[in-house]
Formats: C-alpha cells, sequence, structure tokens
C-alpha cells in the first residue's frame, strides 16, 4: 500500500534474514519436521487435530476481548477506572495485558461531551495486546487520511452520529503512544454484572468509531 | 466473544530477537512445515512437557548461533533456529525416546 507499510515499529524487525531457500533445502527442513511430528504423535505427546487449531488460535485469537475486559472493569471499579486513565499501560498490565506493541498506552475517556477517536496516520501502530490485529479498514489510506480532516463524516460512514455540541478529538497512534478509547457505558445497563458487560464492547467502539449499544 | 482467549501472552507477545515473525501484526509463515514446526513446540508446552521460558531460551542461543559469524546475515532463518531449538530440546528432554540422531 504505502512504503510505511514496512514500518519498523509495526512489527519486529527483519521477520526474515533469509526470505529464499532452494526447494531442496525446504524439503529438507519439511523432513526434519515429519519426523519429529510423527515420533511424537506416536508417542502420544501431541495430537494432529490440536495441532492444527493451535496455529488457529495464534493466528487469530489475540482478540480484542482483553481490551473489552479492561473497559468493563473500568465501568464498575471507579477506582481501577482512575488508574486506567492515570497510567494506562500499568493498569492494563494489572489484568494480565501487555507486552509487545502494548507499551505506552494512554487511555482516552468519551463523555456526552466529548468522542475520542483513534488512528495512526503514519502506519498502522495499534495495541495488539488489548485489541488484537487491526482491520483492514483501519490500515487504509482512506481511513487515515480521511478521519483527520472530516472525523464527523467517518463516523457517519461507521454508523455513529454525534450531536453537533460533542467534541469530536482525533488521536493519531504512533511507536511511542498507543490509544485506547473508553467508551461510555449505554444507559440501561445498571444491573448488568462485568462480564455480561465485557460481551457487548467490541473493537470498533474501542477504536472510537462506533458507540456500545446493547441490543 | 465470550470465548477466552487462548493464545498464551508468553508466547505470542515474545520480545526481541525471538519475537514471532509477523507483518502488520499478522504472524508470517513462509513454508507449511514452519507452521507445523510452531505448533509442535506450542504444543508441547501447553501440555506441560516443557516449560516456554526453557524453549524461549533454546530459541534465543539458537538464533545468536545463526548470527555468530555476521548478524546482519545469519546463516538461517527463524524458523530454522527455532527448529534447530525444538530439536535440541526434545533431545535434552529425551522427548523422542532414546534414539540419538
Amino acid at each position: 500500500m504505502s512504503a510505511h507499510d514496512d514500518h519498523h515499529h509495526d512489527a519486529p524487525a527483519s521477520p526474515y534474514h533469509r526470505s529464499e531457500r532452494s526447494a531442496e533445502q525446504n524439503r529438507a527442513l519439511a523432513e526434519r519436521v515429519t519426523k519429529i511430528e510423527s515420533l511424537l504423535i506416536a508417542k502420544g505427546l501431541v495430537d494432529k487435530g490440536a495441532l492444527d487449531r493451535l496455529v488457529d488460535i495464534y493466528e487469530n485469537d489475540l482478540g480484542p476481548l482483553n481490551g473489552a475486559k479492561v473497559v468493563a472493569r473500568a465501568w464498575v471499579d471507579p477506582d481501577y477506572k482512575k488508574r486506567l486513565l492515570a497510567n494506562a499501560t500499568a493498569a492494563i498490565a494489572e489484568l494480565g495485558f501487555g507486552g509487545l506493541q502494548g507499551e505506552h498506552m494512554v487511555v482516552v475517556e468519551n463523555s456526552p461531551h466529548v468522542h475520542n477517536v483513534v488512528v495512526c496516520t503514519l502506519c498502522s501502530c495499534y495495541p495488539w495486546p488489548v485489541l488484537g490485529l487491526p482491520p483492514t479498514w483501519y490500515k487504509d489510506a482512506a481511513y487515515r487520511s480521511r478521519v483527520v480532516v472530516d472525523p464527523r463524516s467517518v463516523l457517519r460512514d461507521f454508523g455513529t452520529t454525534l450531536d453537533d455540541s460533542v467534541e469530536v478529538r482525533v488521536w493519531d497512534s504512533s511507536a511511542e503512544v498507543r490509544y485506547l478509547v473508553l467508551p461510555q457505558r449505554p444507559a440501561g445497563t445498571e444491573h448488568l454484572k462485568e462480564a455480561q458487560l465485557v460481551e457487548f464492547i467490541d473493537r470498533d467502539s474501542m477504536i472510537g468509531v462506533k458507540k456500545v449499544r446493547v441490543s | 466473544m465470550s470465548e477466552e482467549r487462548l493464545a498464551r501472552p508468553e508466547i505470542a507477545e515474545m520480545a526481541g530477537a525471538s519475537a514471532l515473525p509477523r507483518k502488520s501484526g499478522e504472524m508470517v509463515f513462509h513454508d507449511e512445515w514452519e507452521r507445523r514446526a510452531f505448533a509442535l513446540a506450542v504444543s508441547l508446552a501447553e501440555r506441560g512437557q516443557f516449560e516456554w521460558r526453557e524453549f524461549q531460551q533454546q530459541l534465543i542461543e539458537s538464533i545468536a548461533q545463526s548470527e555468530q559469524r555476521d548478524p546482519q546475515y545469519p546463516g538461517r532463518g527463524y524458523y530454522e533456529s527455532w527448529l534447530a531449538a525444538l530439536e535440541a530440546l526434545l533431545r535434552r528432554k529425551r522427548l523422542l525416546g532414546d534414539r540419538v540422531d
């Protein structure tokens, strides 16, 4: 898409030092794996079906569920919310989430008067540990440039209409700071427990392009 | 949505030289054997055959080894080092039986 796609802070440096292996080398490597695999299967130490599922999990499961837990906790626990707004990285780590691309987190809170939305204008800086992998549109040049110039129309595209009196703040994530939106807790959810609230908090509401809805 | 996250952060979010190769956040496997080598190591750790940090340590050593001659041009790619680390750890733990090869 752009030169920024390979921006160094988007991934650990040099995922592949050597991307060109001969077919012969690959065959030899594949044979080594097959040999170990069949021995381990024979000994009952691994299970073929479990192996396939496992890769799936790691490829897809760094989901926004962690972020949802952070938000739900902040909704039900005012002290936690205070800590979260003061030092997001530390408060998020309290719940056991952190690590690569989760350093230097800043949480911005929505209110009846302020709506926050996050972008990375440079490339696609994104807090993996709490939101998982970024959606494709987040990486699109269209979103990255338009949300800065005309956030209200971008929000409308996502079905989010805001009253004219609401101030929209756009936050530009970078390698130094990664933003997470603390959405407003919807009215009528006072009776719900933390674990139930988690169900309603989705990725888009924590990027700030949508509100949390209970429907 | 309510399903527990199953990926273990200490694996998925390893940092530094041992960090999993990713591009725009997504894991990168160039060949199918890499995917299988990845799954074997993680599965054995999840089943308690070894601690993840034991494997990670072995992986770090294996990567360092491949960078010995020239850090800019390591002798092998990430998952080749991964496989070497897995083989070494399996031998050390005698998980492949008595075969020595």
